[in-house]
């Protein structure tokens, strides 16, 4: 009768030290490191237009009626930093997105918490950092890339720095914020992440004709 | 691409949206099977103005009610639920 026999502890890789580490669903390119219990690409680029992976950041869903807030949150389709660094994002009428640091969830939420204590009616607080994808588009070709899959006008009349939109790109619903870095246009893209190797193979795709290249993790609150 | 202005969002393209069909005020008289079944499956698919419901699924995620004309697909009004609906008796076209 066949049996199966341990051959000891070193051939047996320790089940939870590999299940805490969260991977995002888009393939990192090496090399690899660790960010707050992420498994997140080190790649350097250095190019003018660059695609990152920025799923690891803390994102926190925030729902109420805009009354209840008041002027404590930005209005809906607006982002700003708060005193903390966060980026707040009036994603819908009555729902917003907090992005902050990798790993910083807990923190995010009591800040929210001790922020909204006063508003009156019903306040919802959900982490979802690991239901949604976010990548970072930035440099100056990036919203010729963002034009080719998205039918939002993004000239800087109608879409200026700090402007937030929920609309499909590349056929997904998708939040898009637009947050410049050093005076060059950057879109932050948070999908759901069961969409994230197509929605990132498709702006590397987009991106092609403007030579973008895979960057890795960058911290950027 | 056809654009329907979503009350909260603005003129979006016609893909982000779903249909959720004409509108018709909801019977009071819960008990009334004819009043139901009229409700739910009786519609009066016009060639003209029609009264319907979208859902901006693709984007604010929140359902509005549109006067669309269903030959030529001029939206003349968008307005949310429980609001007072502009008066567009008096344009032309109706």
């Amino acid at each position: 009768m066949p049996t199966s026999t341990r051959k000891g502890p070193a051939s047996v890789p320790d089940p939870i030290a590999t299940a805490m580490l969260a991977r995002s669903p888009v393939r990192q390119s090496k090399p690899l490191r660790q960010e707050a219990g992420w498994e997140v690409s080190s790649a350097d680029t250095g190019a003018a237009l660059e695609l990152a992976d920025l799923t690891p950041i803390t994102k926190v869903l925030v729902r109420a009626s805009s009354s209840a807030v008041g002027s404590s949150f930005s209005d809906f389709g607006r982002a700003r930093r708060d005193e903390a660094g966060h980026l707040v994002v009036g994603a819908r009428p009555d729902e917003w997105i907090v992005f902050g640091k990798a790993g910083s969830a807990a923190a995010t939420i009591s800040q929210i918490e001790e922020r909204l204590a006063g508003a009156e009616g019903l306040v919802t607080l959900v982490d979802v950092t690991h239901r949604d994808v976010v990548f970072l588009l930035s440099g100056t070709d990036a919203r010729g890339v963002l034009e080719k899959i998205c039918a939002i006008d993004l000239s800087d009349r109608t879409s200026p720095d700090g402007t937030a939109f929920r609309s499909r790109v590349a056929g997904v619903s998708c939040l898009v914020v637009r947050e410049d870095r050093d005076g060059r246009p950057a879109y932050l893209i948070d999908a759901d992440r069961s969409y994230g190797q197509y929605l990132f193979d498709v702006l590397v795709d987009a991106g092609a004709e403007f030579s973008v290249e895979v960057a890795g993790y960058t911290e950027v609150f | 691409m056809i654009l329907l202005p979503c009350p909260h969002c603005g003129k979006r393209n016609s893909n982000e949206f779903s249909y959720l069909g004409e509108s018709a005020p909801r019977p009071t008289e819960t008990g009334d099977a004819k009043l139901w079944r009229a409700y739910l499956y009786t519609k009066e698919n016009p060639a003209g103005w029609t009264r319907e419901t979208w859902l901006h699924s693709g984007g604010c995620g929140k359902a509005f009610l549109a006067e669309r004309h269903s030959v030529t697909n001029e939206v003349r009004a968008t307005w949310l639920p429980g609001r007072k609906e502009p008066d567009t008796t008096t344009e032309a076209g109706s």
